[in-house]
């Protein structure tokens, strides 16, 4: 295979293929449109959720958690971070803006988390379980002493 | 094979004839993509290692107890706040990040510069907070892994990590008590410890791009994809922290 001919695969893949689909064609060169005003003004907004759901958890974290039944406690704080996870990926990281077989391909392998997450809390509690009514863990401590 | 065929298929080239990419995102991208939901699963395995470290402890330190110190504040009560500051730093350069993307786009070279600057600003505000709480909790251990494993440690030294309700499991049963501090802090350590290598490596690709922007690199390139998949880079170690804060400061 000739040195030209390898090149011109190089600029298939690489140069050709980037601008293809980095939006530069689609793209107009005006900053100052009103589209590029428009998405400006979306990471703002999206910029002072993430603000306020930021200062809601850090104030319930400091006063009120404490007193909050386990399960709500956890729930409220998981759901908001899922919450801005949602925006930071979908705004920030643009893939709301990518076709929807892309957003499914990138999102699926992450529902292997639901299982993980139940299958090593599960198994977390179960140890404790065994540990507390072991009678082994009450000699250790006698020893040490 | 009929004309009206041939023309139909002129229109709209069936995406298995190859040539362009069915997802409308260039390989790079794309694998910027794969590569991160990789290290997801990295981040999401060493969290639920510490949830489940978490759920087989009887105790467990608080963490309005432990981080409740902020540089220059003395032995004064403030929990929760410095960690604040550190997460509002990098939600604001996940901000300046995505405008210098938004810049990209456009071809607009003076604030992919601009942005790119203060995203790395932000970056380093933040490792510089993480270096001092690091700092904090090393003198706080005495250490930084391993601290806590010596059967004789006195009680005081881990006494003050616990929340009140613990105290009087912690005083029946200092060795639990101690293996939990331990694990906490060990977890603490290497999984902040892996997000601030990320978001070392994020201020070097930022110089990198930032570099290469202000040299023209990309312009004459005529696209910013660069700065586009460091920009993804950048917000995932975002997204991490978001996790990192509620595991271990929140929940």
């Amino acid at each position: 295979m000739s040195a030209h001919h390898s090149n011109s695969i190089q600029h298939l893949y690489e140069g050709d293929q980037s601008k293809l689909y980095s939006g530069v064609m689609q793209h107009h060169a005006d900053v100052n449109s009103d589209e590029s005003k428009a998405q400006v003004k979306r990471i703002w907004k999206i910029f002072w959720i993430l603000l306020v759901i930021t200062i809601a958890e850090v104030i319930v974290g400091m006063f009120y958690s404490h007193h909050m039944n386990p399960a709500v406690k956890a729930f409220f704080f998981l759901a908001l971070t899922v919450l801005k996870a949602g925006y930071i990926v979908s705004v920030f990281m643009h893939l709301g803006d990518e076709f929807k077989g892309f957003i499914i391909t990138v999102l699926i392998p992450l529902v292997l988390f639901v299982w993980f997450i139940i299958a090593f809390l599960a198994d977390g509690g179960f140890w404790l379980r065994m540990n507390e009514s072991s009678p082994a863990r009450h000699t250790i401590e006698h020893v040490a002493k | 094979m009929s004309q009206t065929t041939v023309v139909t298929a002129a229109k709209e080239p069936s995406l298995w004839a190859g040539g362009r990419s069915p997802y409308n995102v260039s390989y790079g991208k794309m694998m910027t993509w794969f590569f991160l939901l990789s290290d997801a699963l990295t981040f999401g395995a060493f969290l639920i290692a510490y949830g489940t470290t978490r759920f087989f402890s009887a105790v467990w330190p608080d963490a309005n107890q432990v981080f409740k110190s902020f540089p220059f504040a003395g032995e004064r009560n403030l929990p929760l706040l410095f960690v604040s500051l550190m997460t509002f730093i990098l939600i604001m350069s996940s901000v300046t990040m995505v405008l210098a993307v938004h810049a990209g786009h456009y071809g607009d070279k003076k604030n992919v510069a601009k942005w790119l600057q203060w995203t790395i600003v932000g970056g380093i505000c933040f490792l510089s907070c993480q270096a001092w709480e690091w700092t904090h909790l090393h003198a706080e251990c005495g250490g930084l892994w391993g601290a806590f494993t010596d059967v004789n440690t006195p009680v005081d030294q881990f006494r003050h990590f616990f929340g009140e309700k613990s105290l009087p499991y912690v005083d029946a049963h200092p060795l639990v008590a101690m293996q939990s501090a331990h694990g906490f802090f060990n977890y603490f350590f290497t999984i902040t410890g892996f997000h601030g290598g990320h978001v070392t490596s994020g201020v070097i690709f930022n110089i990198l791009i930032l570099v290469n922007t202000v040299n023209g690199v990309y312009e004459r390139r005529g696209h910013y994809e660069m700065v586009e998949k460091i920009g993804l880079y950048w917000h995932f170690v975002d997204l991490v922290w978001v996790f990192v804060f509620t595991c271990f400061y929140l929940l």
